[in-house]
C-alpha cells in the first residue's frame, strides 16, 4: 500500500481544502464559524480603518457581555437587508432596551445611528478583533 | 532577511484565503445609499446651454432689451454648463465601478469632455461647442444605460432648442 500513499494524501489534502472553504463561504456568515472577515469598504472608519482593510471578527465576543463604548462592531445594516457596516459603539442605550448607539469614527463621512437610530444588539455580529 | 512575525503570517495565509473565498464587505460609507442616478438631467442641462447659444445670435437690434437679456442669457448658459459637468461627476465618481470601464474604455474620456467642454461653454459664446457637450452627455448617457442592461436610442428633445437625447429604448 505504499503507492496508494502519497495519492491518499492528496485526496485528503483536497477534501481537506474544500470543507475549509465550505467553512468560509464567500460574502455569507455561516452561523456556527466563531470568527468571520470582513473587507472595509468606505472612508467612514478612518483613521482607524480604512477602505480596503481586511478585519477578523469575534463573533463570540457578546455572548456573555454586551457591546461596549470604544469597540468596534461590525453589525447588519439596519436599513439594508443583507449589508453589513463597521463601526465604533458610542454607548449603550439601556439595559432594558439592548440596543447600542453606534458612529463613525469619521464622523463628517459616516451614515450610523445619527441617521438610523441605535442598534438593537441582535444586529451586532461581533467585535472586531484584528486586520490582517 | 528578517524573520517572518507570527502575525505576517496570519495576514498572508488570510490574504491568501481571501482569494479563495472573498470576504463579506462591511460598509464603512457615507452616502446614504439611494442609488438612483440618471443621466437625463446631463442632457437637459447641455440642451439648455446650446438653447442659450441660439438665443443669444437671435438677439435684435434694441440695444437695451438686448443687454438686459444677454446678460440673463449668459447666466442660465453658465449655470447649465456646470450643472452638466456636476451631473457627469457625480454619476462618474458614485455609480460608474472598475467592471463597467473594461466594458467602456472611453467612460474616462467621455466624462473628461464633458468638464473640457462644460468650462469652454462657460467661457464662450460657441453653438459649436454646445453641440459637442450634448454629444458627449449622449454618449455618456448610452454607457450609462449599458451598464444597467438598458437599450436606448436617440429621441427629437421635442423642445424648442431642437436636438436629440438617449433615453431608454
Amino acid at each position: 500500500m505504499t503507492l496508494a500513499r502519497p495519492a491518499a494524501r492528496t485526496i485528503f489534502a483536497v477534501v481537506g481544502a474544500a470543507a475549509l472553504v465550505s467553512f468560509f463561504r464567500s460574502g455569507r456568515v455561516s452561523r456556527w464559524m466563531p470568527v468571520a472577515r470582513y473587507a472595509v469598504d468606505g472612508p467612514s472608519m478612518e483613521p482607524a480603518y480604512r477602505a480596503g482593510d481586511r478585519i477578523v471578527v469575534n463573533r463570540l465576543a457578546y455572548l456573555r457581555c454586551r457591546p461596549a463604548a470604544g469597540d468596534v462592531v461590525v453589525l447588519r445594516d439596519p436599513e439594508r437587508a443583507g449589508h453589513f457596516l463597521v463601526k465604533r459603539v458610542a454607548f449603550d442605550v439601556s439595559q432594558e432596551e439592548a440596543a447600542v448607539y453606534v458612529l463613525g469614527d469619521n464622523a463628517g463621512a459616516s451614515r450610523d445611528s445619527r441617521a438610523f437610530g441605535p442598534v438593537p444588539v441582535h444586529l451586532v455580529v461581533g467585535k472586531a478583533w484584528f486586520r490582517y | 532577511m528578517s524573520r517572518p512575525t507570527l502575525q505576517s503570517i496570519v495576514s498572508r495565509g488570510l490574504r491568501a484565503f481571501d482569494g479563495v473565498a472573498a470576504p463579506a464587505t462591511a460598509d464603512a460609507h457615507c452616502d446614504i445609499p439611494c442609488g438612483i442616478y440618471d443621466p437625463h438631467l446631463m442632457q437637459i442641462a447641455a440642451l439648455t446651454v446650446l438653447r442659450m447659444n441660439q438665443l443669444i445670435d437671435g438677439l435684435g437690434d434694441d440695444a437695451a432689451k438686448t443687454k438686459a437679456n444677454l446678460g440673463r442669457y449668459l447666466l442660465v448658459k453658465e449655470e447649465h454648463a456646470e450643472l452638466a459637468k456636476r451631473e457627469a461627476r457625480v454619476i462618474w465618481g458614485d455609480y460608474f465601478k472598475p467592471e463597467h470601464l473594461e466594458k467602456h474604455k472611453d467612460l474616462h474620456q467621455v466624462t473628461w469632455d464633458i468638464m473640457k467642454l462644460g468650462g469652454k461653454n462657460k467661457q464662450e459664446i460657441n453653438t459649436q461647442a454646445a453641440q459637442d457637450l450634448l454629444a458627449a452627455t449622449q454618449r455618456f448617457a448610452e454607457i450609462f444605460w449599458d451598464t444597467k442592461g438598458v437599450a436606448t436610442k436617440k429621441q427629437p428633445s421635442n423642445q424648442a432648442v431642437g436636438g436629440e437625447i438617449v433615453v431608454p429604448a
